[in-house]
């Protein structure tokens, strides 16, 4: 009997720590830091480089990208082998942070470009500076101002690859079916609600279960309503959330919710299965990146060639315009600062980062970072031509704005709009709660 | 035999590799989680030793004080409806009754799928907008009894516990059955004998000779509730609004999601622990009786 409890006792204690995850802390490492000779390359030697991705998935342009872009590479380049490894998004987050933390980053990796993401890493001197690397050549073929947008302490650690903006999609059947007009203005927007209502179809849908898509909905109706300066003086003094535009906002996304705006099933609906509603034209609405439009073009989708994109209403009473848009940070990669051939990952990055940026733009996968003249254009749908277009009226951008928080406001900001969309807070308990967000620096 | 297990050179050499391997990654990763706990960190560079100050935020934050309050709620729920269930399929099962073989089965493969294709499963029958049990409730005329399960503060809780009662149900009945079909069947015999009943065997005959198998299935089912995490990240990473998050999926979001490593390590010191405890004060409940 003892014994018994004994292996009971023992069994237990195995099966709790299975899920002992903050155990796996940080490895003491490698004490001394290699390369910094760049030497390993000698043409008799082969060198091996690991490239880690988050592009995965069927819809997605840079998962076929990647994997032609790396082969090319490895053809020409015998001597220095690639090897890529793609992951999902979320898992791909947690991965990198806990090979990061662990002193066993790859050489070159994805990072998710806004601020709070990569920061920590590039403080800690986790990631290589390529300032010096980065030669005029180079800077001439990028886009103007593109690179100022990237540096951290005026200093480079990524190359831009592509862009991404959020508009409002329009199912412009089902816009028809219900008579209603595509909105330009905020009552606008609220008329074509009702008239979706009444004709039974949702007007909008959101993935509320993995919160950020609701975050979208309110990060463009506060820039709308308070304008471009006061939101980033608010991200500098977060006392200044706590104002009459940032409660009108929270206000407004809460009449849009009690209208009837968004899909009733909103908290249980994960961010995929927002786009699959979407694609199966069962909404008429949705506000998102640009990544999306692959998806909704595809020939399987209910909405191909249905769907518009425009900028999101502007506001009767509100200071902010058409011109100002929420997205423009440039998602790009990093090179370890423990990889033992810095060199040579710097090349890598720049074929990786200029053949995706230019191939990815064409493939749809993102607006260009890379200058584009020459480039044929016909195989870009209409869709990423309108965005496309709209990119280039743009005068101010605002990253997604849980890129811009630190990490823990970022999750704060999230749960509190989620409350605010169900009607549990009001939008004066909301702006309260916003003020007592951390301040931070506005990096794109 | 016997010369083997009294030399305790030869035991040590038996129990030593086990020993340094559960040490390695078992014990020492106990420590470091109770060490890290100490710490304002943010799993990079350097953290900043706090005290116990994460302890305190712990006991004095709603968040996490509802998340502990779900997993033993929870507990409770498998206590009391997934162990008799399983006693009851087990009893059904042992006393031969047809198709022994086929039910044991059945009952078992809920077992062998893994945690995340359940939640999947589970997650299309509760989907509010084309799910199997809004358009069951549709079908037979009940459509105001049709809701978004997960996605509402009221449902999203219990609808993201019955899957993982039924899961597990079966795990509990094999180990029931196992208990009951062990015992001698003379017994059995002698009660039937007697004159007693198949339900008075039962009870008074069958459960009381099981007492050592039953506990190990209050513990591990205890203990599982205590420390789920799988199914509840998967069908609704714990929200809405927190609703449905149990310990262990906010110690994840704290880690992986607000990078606060201290907090986080402390909240899973706070699961070992309430899992050592539970455990004892089970055995000593079935030790006094």
């Amino acid at each position: 009997m003892k014994a018994l409890r004994k292996n009971v006792l023992l069994a237990a204690l195995a099966l709790v720590l299975a899920i002992g995850l903050a155990a796996c802390g940080k490895e003491a490492g490698d004490a001394t830091t290699p390369g910094g000779n760049g030497e390993g390359a000698s043409s008799d030697k082969t060198i091996e480089l690991t490239l880690w991705d988050q592009s995965v998935g069927s819809t997605d342009p840079s998962a076929q990208l990647i994997p032609e872009i790396v082969d090319e590479w490895n053809k020409a380049n015998p001597h220095i082998q690639v090897k890529r490894t793609g992951t999902p998004g979320e898992q791909y987050k947690t991965k990198i942070k806990t090979a990061l933390a662990a002193n066993e980053a790859p050489d070159i990796f994805y990072g998710m470009g806004g601020g709070s993401f990569m920061q920590p890493y590039i403080e800690n001197g986790n990631v290589l500076e390529i300032t010096s690397y980065v030669t005029d050549e180079v800077k001439a073929k990028i886009k103007p101002g593109v690179l100022e947008t990237l540096e951290y302490e005026e200093k480079l650690y990524t190359l831009p690859v592509y862009t991404h903006i959020a508009n409002l999609y329009i199912n412009t059947e089902l816009f028809e079916k219900a008579g209603a007009d595509i909105p330009t203005t905020y009552s606008e927007l609220l008329d074509a609600v009702d008239k979706l209502r009444a004709a039974g179809i949702t007007p909008a849908v959101i993935g509320e279960k993995d919160r950020w898509p609701g975050m979208y909905w309110f990060n463009i109706i506060a820039l709308r309503q308070a304008g471009y300066d006061a939101v980033v003086e608010a991200f500098h003094n977060p006392s200044k959330w706590n104002s009459p535009d940032i409660i009108e906002a929270a206000r407004k996304l809460q009449e849009l919710a009690n209208a009837g705006m968004f899909n009733d099933s909103l908290f249980s609906m994960s961010y995929e299965e927002m786009l699959g509603a979407y694609n199966a034209g069962n909404a008429a609405m949705m506000f998102q990146a640009n990544w999306v439009n692959a998806g909704i073009e595809d020939p399987s989708s209910a909405t191909s060639g249905k769907v518009v994109v425009v900028p999101f209403p502007v506001f009767e009473d509100g200071k902010g315009t058409a011109h100002e848009f929420l997205g423009g940070s440039s998602d790009g990669f990093y090179i370890s600062a423990n990889t033992k051939y810095p060199d040579e990952a710097y090349e890598f990055l720049l074929y990786l980062s200029e053949q995706l940026g230019t191939r990815g733009f064409l493939a749809g996968a993102g607006l260009p970072t890379w200058n584009t003249e020459g480039l044929d254009t016909s195989s870009l749908s209409q869709l990423d031509l309108t965005f496309a277009e709209l990119m280039d009226t743009a005068e101010a951008f605002i990253p997604w704005w849980d890129n811009v928080f630190p990490a823990s406001s970022a999750d704060t900001h999230k749960n509190l709009i989620a409350q605010l969309l169900a009607g549990e807070i009001t939008p004066e308990q909301f702006a309260e709660r916003m003020a007592q967000l951390e301040p931070t620096e506005l990096h794109l | 035999m016997d010369r083997v297990f009294s030399n305790k050179r030869d035991i040590a050499v038996f129990v030593g590799p086990t020993l340094l391997l559960f040490v390695a990654i078992v014990l020492v990763p106990i420590f470091v989680s109770s060490y890290y706990s100490l710490l304002d960190w943010n799993g990079i560079g350097n953290g900043k030793f706090i005290g116990l100050d994460n302890y305190v935020e712990m006991f004095t934050d709603s968040r996490a004080l509802n998340s502990m309050k779900n997993s033993l709620l929870f507990a409770a729920a498998s206590v009391f409806f997934q162990l008799p269930v399983s006693l009851l399929l087990a009893l059904i099962l042992a006393s031969s009754v047809k198709g022994e073989g086929f039910y044991r089965t059945v009952y078992f493969i809920p077992v062998l799928i893994s945690t995340v294709v359940i939640a999947q499963l589970w997650s299309k029958i509760y989907n509010a907008d084309y799910g199997l049990l809004n358009t069951l409730l549709k079908t037979v005329g009940l459509p105001d009894l049709a809701s978004d399960w997960l996605g509402q503060r009221k449902t999203a809780l219990v609808a993201s516990f019955i899957p993982i009662l039924w899961q597990y149900v079966g795990y509990h009945m094999l180990l029931m059955y196992a208990g009951a079909k062990s015992i001698s069947s003379e017994i059995i015999e002698a009660a039937k004998i007697d004159g007693a009943s198949t339900i008075r065997t039962a009870f008074s005959v069958i459960i009381p000779l099981m007492k050592p198998v039953l506990k190990v299935s209050l513990v591990f089912s205890v203990i599982g509730a205590l420390k789920i995490f799988d199914l509840i990240y998967v069908l609704t990473g714990g929200g809405p609004f927190f609703v449905t998050e149990v310990p262990s999926t906010l110690m994840y979001t704290t880690i992986f999601d607000t990078f606060r490593y201290g907090y986080g390590s402390a909240i899973s010191v706070f699961i070992i622990l309430e899992c050592l405890v539970f455990t004892i004060v089970i055995n000593k409940l079935f030790k006094t009786e």
